[in-house]
């Protein structure tokens, strides 16, 4: 009987020293819901969910203040991941926050480029190469397609064009379930 | 901290890139602390693969920002070869406006009464 109650509270205590010591050493550093939206988002930078960028729009997801149909250059498809992870209904996308499209790259007319450097300012991703005076030129691998450039440019030298898929260009596409496969892929493009 | 051992020295991470609007290529290189543009620039080996640049008459910086050769790099910083412009910004500017194009905000001049 003793021996019993002995060995039964020695296994509760060691289980309890166990899951304490499992509480600080896994301790899960920020909110692991933010980053797994985050991981869904295809990180175009855009800002046509209305928020700054893809991590804030995660964020606001996550707090329930922003829907899951926002992001246009996520697709349909980003949608039903994001209701997958979360647990809703999947719904269209919100045409208030634009239509989705086909994956585009912004080329640089040379011939008129005059380097005024507001596109390079207006880049959410360091794409665009150039400084003042100087060519400005588009990094194809970096840019997202954001349109952001656009508008600011003063000489309307910037074109989108759609992008050619090729092995060259092609990338794992958004919605990501596997951000890891990703990295090494990049990696080795580089 | 990582200054203490002298026997490892810190190495100051930063990226060349040289953008072409055919190729772009964006090199990582590590270099010893107090390494400036032109150690990285020599050892990202981009003048070899582009024989069009030669050090001597390189325009560089760092993102953005056009700098000094012997300027010292920070770990990060994504050190740049710029090309020269192809327009006159004088000429593109008297062009679009004698298409009756109006110059937007931050490209300088706007016509009197246009738009």
């Amino acid at each position: 009987m003793i021996v019993d109650i002995f060995s039964l509270g020695l296994l509760a205590a060691a289980s309890g020293l166990l899951l304490g010591f499992a509480a600080v050493r896994f301790k899960v550093e920020g909110d692991p819901i933010v980053e797994q939206i985050d991981s869904i988002l295809p990180q175009t930078q855009c800002g046509q969910c209305g928020y700054a960028g893809c991590r804030p729009y995660a964020e606001a997801i996550a707090a329930g203040e922003a829907d899951i149909n926002q992001c246009p250059p996520g697709g349909e498809g980003g949608v039903i991941a994001l209701a997958e992870l979360l647990g809703r209904d999947p719904k269209p996308l919100n045409p208030e926050n634009g239509a989705e499209k086909p994956k585009m790259l912004a080329v640089i007319d040379e011939q008129n480029c005059i380097g005024c450097t507001l596109c390079l300012q207006a880049c959410p991703v360091d794409a665009i190469l150039g400084a003042a005076k100087h060519m400005h030129t588009v990094i194809a691998r970096e840019c997202t397609g954001c349109e952001l450039c656009l508008a600011p440019c003063p000489v309307d030298c910037i074109d989108m064009l759609p992008v050619a898929q090729n092995i060259g260009t092609w990338k794992w596409s958004y919605p990501l379930s596997m951000p890891e496969p990703r990295r090494a892929a990049e990696q080795v493009a580089a | 901290m990582a200054n203490d051992n002298p026997s490892r020295p810190t190495l100051l991470r930063v990226e060349v890139a040289y953008a072409r609007a055919d190729r772009q290529v964006i090199v990582p290189v590590e270099l010893p602390e107090g390494a400036t543009l032109e150690q990285a620039i020599i050892a990202s080996r981009l003048l070899e693969q582009f024989p069009e640049l030669s050090l001597s008459s390189l325009k560089v910086g760092v993102f953005g920002k056009l700098g000094k050769l012997s300027a010292a790099l920070r770990t990060g910083d994504r050190v740049e070869i710029y090309r020269p412009l192809l327009a006159d910004p004088k000429e593109v500017r008297k062009k679009r406006a004698a298409e009756g194009k109006r110059m937007r905000r931050g490209g300088g001049d706007l016509e009197p009464d246009g738009g």
